[in-house]
């Protein structure tokens, strides 16, 4: 990796604002970001010569049409000559800003267009959408006779991690709270209404001790980005955002197969990522941590050595992670206030923290960003994903 | 709602001597007869050192929660009617760990890290599930 640190850059990124739109096709939102993206990078449509779709889980078939090349179709890209569908669950991202750098580096591709889409919340009801996350990427022999689903999976790393941390449940209300300020200056935000961490105590019980107001939500929505060899970059870009660092860890298939549900494997991740930049997590600007649910936030921020275990609760009670605190921490709401849009989580995380680093994050603009941390990982947990980007390279 | 039925475990040939046993109230996993390693669920190779050498053994049928939730709300469709139920991770003696039920108690009673044993539970005319209750 150390070949790769500073050798690609990120030069524009597009997103929809994550919702319910009934009116409009999974395609909109893939065509919508990725003309943003490519809009953004200022470059012409036909100079896109990779594009990296990945998978949206909501209709086979339509998924189907992203790996036959309908985006590159759709958008009339004339020079395209790979379309690749990288799918790893929520650490798509990760996986494919890794891959695409690597063709960059290589001198294999120009610009490489990344673009993820879904319909999880008009595509599919509530009860489909459980249904569909009851058994996706859970084993049919091991664990899905038990009842097992995504609510019970947060519940048993929740238990476990109070059990052996002492955090409180309102701490662990307090990361839904801070990700809600965050979106409340998000225009792509789903949920934007000022949240206390009394309506979060007071919601429904789904698996205890998670409660409704920890649980993510589906949507539809988009978002795309587009890379680009750091030379070419600085050509094209005010403020190329580069890949410093990257590093990951894959744990389980199985989730009771996992060894520690309270860490997984995001310390030798997060290791292996801030070495290759050269930073530690006090160089740190803006902290984007997949959340999906509390805990997974809160366990991502302290094995990434923010804080010590079991002190992450109280960062986001006490208001560090907040709009205008000392660790801004997932600044678009996150999944639990942006809205979860299956691959796209952390998608539009890391488009977040590229967002931040470019200055372009409008309200809630974290003032002279200059280093991001982004965390991403698939199916139940499976992997820790860390990529460390900035507007320098170290 | 109507309940749709349960989902049966998806059995991977392999795998088939364990549910057999489950059958028998037995509960096993594999042993590698090269290394020693005891290994759930069911594999085709020895994780530890790749051996195709690999035994059945029965299970002392006890454990430890690891971890444990009371599904309460928005369960799968099939265990919509079977709330409040619990889901828990158990950690064998032996050493594996499994996702299971915990049964026969009142669930807002469990602990991490409190002792269960053992207990199969009928599913249909081929299956019994193993599941867990405290000791």
């Amino acid at each position: 990796m150390s070949n790769l640190k500073g050798k690609v850059a990120f030069v524009g990124i597009g997103e929809v604002p994550t919702g319910r739109h009934a009116d409009k096709a999974a395609i909109y939102h893939a065509i919508k970001s990725a003309k943003m993206a490519i809009r953004d990078a200022g470059i012409n449509k036909d100079e896109i010569d990779y594009v990296l779709p990945t998978a949206s889980l909501y209709s086979p078939a339509f998924n189907t049409e992203m790996v036959t090349c309908r985006v590159v179709e759709e958008l009339g890209l004339k020079n395209c000559k790979k379309n690749v569908q990288i799918f790893s669950g929520g650490s798509s991202s990760s996986n494919a800003l890794l891959i695409a750098s690597t063709l960059i580096n290589q001198g294999m591709a120009r610009y490489v267009l990344f673009v993820h889409t879904d319909r999880l919340g008009t595509g599919v009801n509530l009860q489909q959408g459980i249904d569909l996350f009851s058994t996706a990427g859970i084993s049919a022999e091991w664990e899905v006779p038990f009842g097992q689903h995504y609510s019970s999976i947060a519940a048993l790393a929740t238990t476990r991690y109070q059990y052996e941390t002492g955090c409180t449940d309102e701490e662990m209300s307090a990361v839904c709270v801070s990700n809600r300020k965050w979106a409340e200056l998000n225009p792509n935000a789903f949920f934007r209404k000022p949240l206390t961490i009394e309506e979060v105590m007071s919601s429904k019980m789904l698996s205890t001790p998670l409660r409704a107001k920890q649980s993510n939500m589906l949507f539809d929505g988009g978002a795309a980005f587009v890379l680009t060899s750091a030379e070419r970059a600085r050509d094209v870009a005010d403020r190329p955002v580069y890949l410093l660092g990257e590093g990951g860890v894959v744990t389980h298939f199985v989730y009771s197969q996992e060894k520690d549900i309270t860490r997984y494997g995001w310390a030798e991740a997060g290791k292996t990522a801030f070495e290759q930049a050269g930073l530690t997590p006090k160089d740190i600007d803006v902290a984007e941590i997949y959340d999906s649910y509390p805990v997974y936030q809160i366990i991502g921020l302290e094995e990434l050595g923010f804080c010590e275990r079991g002190e992450a609760g109280k960062l986001f009670l006490n208001g560090d992670t907040w709009p205008g605190g000392k660790l801004p921490c997932t600044t678009n709401g996150g999944m639990l206030s942006q809205g979860h849009t299956g691959a796209g989580g952390a998608v539009a995380l890391m488009v977040e923290a590229v967002r931040q680093l470019m200055g372009k994050a409008g309200e809630r603009q974290v003032k002279d960003a200059r280093f991001a941390v982004e965390t991403a990982t698939g199916g139940t947990y499976m992997d820790s994903q860390v990529t460390i980007l900035g507007t320098e390279i170290p | 709602m109507t309940q749709r039925p349960k989902p049966v475990p998806v059995v991977n040939p392999w795998a088939r001597p364990f549910w057999d046993a489950a059958m028998e109230d037995r509960l096993t996993f594999q042993k590698c007869k090269d290394c020693g390693a005891n290994i759930f669920y069911p594999r085709i190779a020895c994780t530890e050192c790749f051996s195709d050498n690999l035994d059945w053994v029965n299970a002392s049928g006890k454990g430890t929660i690891y971890s444990y939730t009371v599904v309460e709300n928005n369960s799968p469709t099939a265990f919509l009617g079977d709330c409040p139920y619990v889901v828990a991770i158990v950690r064998l003696d032996e050493g594996p760990q499994m996702l299971t039920n915990i049964i026969n108690c009142d669930p807002y009673s469990i602990q991490c890290d409190m002792p269960v044993k053992v207990v199969f539970e009928q599913l249909n005319e081929e299956f019994k599930l193993p599941k867990f209750q405290p000791i």
